[in-house]
């Protein structure tokens, strides 16, 4: 038997195999790091508030309660009504934005002397801080100060000039009369860029065909806007959703959590009554719901534009 | 089915007057073309008979009822669009059905004739695709079967082809001619496409600066020009033209050469222009007959070849299916014969 020569089988020094495998994580590191530092780390931080006892106030407070958050939650009555509160600000909001949003852009897409400056005009509201929208609008709708309660009065809307933010039945109209003017640039925007990408020719074609302008609406307009309507209104639903400055600025809540929303009840929980770690929790359960609601709306635009094709 | 009048027509905008003083007649069943260069006003026209823009001054008739005032969907037309303006989210049939749904006719006629058109132009498998799921061609047909469902009084068609490419646009072209003899209906159809227009039209009208130059059948245009404008649009490659003064029954050109005129035309008329078609050109070897003058670059086309020379200063050129001239550079001589010259006063009209 002649002796089998031993297989050598090269291998690299160790440093230079380490230096291999490290090579690409290198490459990535800088923008690992960055996400990793400004978006994880924030974000794990605030979920982790949510099982913790956080309050400000209470100097023995820190320690970890598991769910306890979260059960004391769904026997808060306040948070429920602030839920449906939420559900109610938002629709109202959205589809006021909306409508007249879409009204707008129809009306700036028609030709007229001094469309430019009527354009930029229209958009100012979008450039104005929400605080100082809110303070406006607030004032407004105040008798001592504002015009709002005594035309309301003059017109037989109203038995005598009152404040509508005061009376609880209908204080939440304050709020989304404000958003509803502030929101408005934004889907007019969006829309009239919309409208202006629709070829003229196709309305030219349906007049032929013999369609009403209200027939060419409805057969052209419309389904050319529906994929931008469903982004739009996805987004703004989302920001409307988590949008408390107007309330904070204009009811506070009030009155007795009229208009008190799951946003603004984070705010009221978080810097009022400083419970960190119940407002996380709160918040938690409002960004599941918004991501929720993302996916549904994502996943029927998908179903949409698949029937299309 | 319709007879269309068009009475001193014209259209501004603003202060500038793109059409001026058009009068047209169309017979029922007739298939018109209106050809001209871009900017000539031809689709401007088009749209007015459609009711897509407004009419500045005169009149328009369809079946002798003055329709100037009223809205498009009442002039009982259809127009095909050269972007072909399909509905992008309805399906093929629903593009097609659109008109007749407006009207609320009843779904079985709708069926009935939306499965006639498309059988008629091939698009029955095809029904339930959208728009973007086409090819130009198709989308061509889908445009000209959303006109041909409702059976209107007259066709209207706007550069219909000039989206497609050369080999699809000749098919397509056939199709429109024996589409136009199935159903008979009066149609105008604007194009800048002289070939287009020869092979489609039953009268070519030729437009220019916003004014009818000429209307004729295709072969009147080609054979008889009314002036200097058709002459050089109809036709291709284009006619060639000879300036000069004619005196003692011959032009003068203006390297001092002289062409001989037909007994037929003027002896002495001062300036004016001669023209000739590539085609009608005889050449001679050099020295033999005609002028002499060398020729500068050779196209050939296949089914014939296509010589630039240079005449009198200007750029003339040759079609001719002899092989004899393919070399740049080599001197030939061209004469004309008498039946085939086009004699121009100084103002560009046919004398």
């Amino acid at each position: 038997m002649t002796a089998t020569p031993i297989p050598t089988t090269y291998r690299r020094p160790l440093r230079q195999r380490l230096a291999v495998t490290l090579e690409p994580w290198l490459y990535c590191a800088p923008v690992l790091i960055l996400i990793t530092s400004v978006m994880l780390v924030p974000l794990i931080l605030g979920v982790s508030y949510a099982f913790r006892d956080i309050q400000l106030l209470n100097p023995f407070s820190g320690g970890f309660v598991g769910l306890e958050h979260f059960k004391a939650l769904g026997q808060d009555d306040a948070f429920l009504r602030a839920l449906r509160n939420t559900l109610w600000w938002t629709g109202a909001s959205v589809f006021f934005q909306l409508a007249f949003g879409l009204i707008l852009a129809l009306l700036l897409n028609v030709p007229f002397t001094g469309r430019g400056l009527a354009q930029a005009l229209v958009f100012l509201p979008w450039a104005v801080p929400t605080f100082l929208a809110g303070l406006n609008w607030a004032w407004l709708f105040n008798p001592v100060i504002g015009p709002i309660p005594h035309w309301l009065a003059a017109l037989g809307l109203m038995d005598e000039p009152s404040n509508i933010l005061a009376d609880p039945s209908i204080a939440m109209w304050g709020p989304i009369l404000a958003a509803t003017w502030w929101g408005i640039p934004f889907f007019a925007i969006t829309l009239l860029a919309a409208l202006q990408s629709i070829p003229k020719d196709l309305y030219e074609a349906a007049s032929i065909d013999g369609a009403s302008p209200i027939q060419r609406f409805f057969s052209i307009t419309l389904p050319y806007l529906a994929p931008v309507i469903a982004i739009t209104v996805l987004l703004r639903t989302v920001w409307v959703a988590n949008f408390a400055d107007l309330i904070i600025v204009m009811t506070n809540g009030g009155p007795a959590d009229r208009t008190q929303t799951v946003a603004s009840y984070i705010f009221t929980q978080a810097f009022k009554r400083l419970d960190f770690g119940y407002a996380s929790a709160v918040a938690l359960v409002l960004l599941a719901l918004l991501l929720a609601y993302s996916m549904v709306i994502l996943v029927f635009r998908q179903k949409l534009s698949n029937r299309d094709k | 089915m319709a007879t269309m009048e068009i009475r001193s027509a014209s259209k501004n905008y603003g202060t500038i007057r793109v059409l001026d003083d058009i009068n047209l007649d169309i017979g029922d069943g007739e298939f018109i073309v209106l050809v001209g260069p871009s900017g000539c006003g031809k689709s401007t026209l088009l749209r007015m008979i459609a009711g897509l823009e407004e009419i500045t001054g005169g009149e328009i008739r369809i079946d002798d009822k003055v329709m100037n005032a009223l809205p498009p969907k009442a002039r009982d037309i259809a127009m095909v669009f050269q972007s072909y303006a399909l509905y992008p989210h309805m399906s093929v049939a629903d593009n097609m059905s659109y008109s007749l749904r407006l009207r609320k006719t009843d779904k079985p006629t709708i069926a009935e004739k939306v499965g006639a058109a498309s059988a008629k132009l091939g698009l029955d498998a095809l029904l339930e695709r959208k728009p973007k799921a086409l090819s130009g061609g198709q989308r061509q047909r889908v445009a000209m079967g959303r006109a041909i469902v409702r059976q209107p009084k007259a066709f209207l068609f706007d550069e219909p082809l000039s989206n497609l490419d050369a080999r699809l646009r000749e098919h397509m072209r056939a199709e429109i001619r024996k589409l136009h003899r199935e159903l008979g209906a009066t149609s105008i159809y604007v194009t800048h496409d002289q070939v287009e227009a020869m092979t489609l039209a039953d009268r070519i009208v030729a437009m220019h600066g916003g004014h009818i130059q000429q209307v004729g059948t295709p072969l009147e245009l080609y054979d008889r020009p009314a002036n200097l404008f058709v002459a050089g649009f109809i036709g291709s490659p284009g006619m060639n033209f000879l300036k000069g003064d004619i005196a003692d029954r011959s032009l003068h050109l203006r390297d001092g050469r002289t062409v001989a005129l037909p007994a037929e035309m003027p002896a002495t008329m001062g300036e004016a222009t001669l023209g000739i078609r590539p085609e009608h050109v005889v050449l001679s070897p050099a020295g033999e007959a005609g002028l002499e003058t060398t020729v500068d670059l050779v196209e050939p086309t296949g089914h014939g070849i296509i010589l630039h020379l240079t005449l009198a200063g200007t750029v003339f050129k040759v079609l001719t299916h002899d092989r004899r001239w393919l070399e740049p550079g080599s001197s030939v001589g061209v004469s004309f014969p008498a039946e085939a010259l086009h004699l121009f006063n100084a103002e560009g009209v046919r004398v």
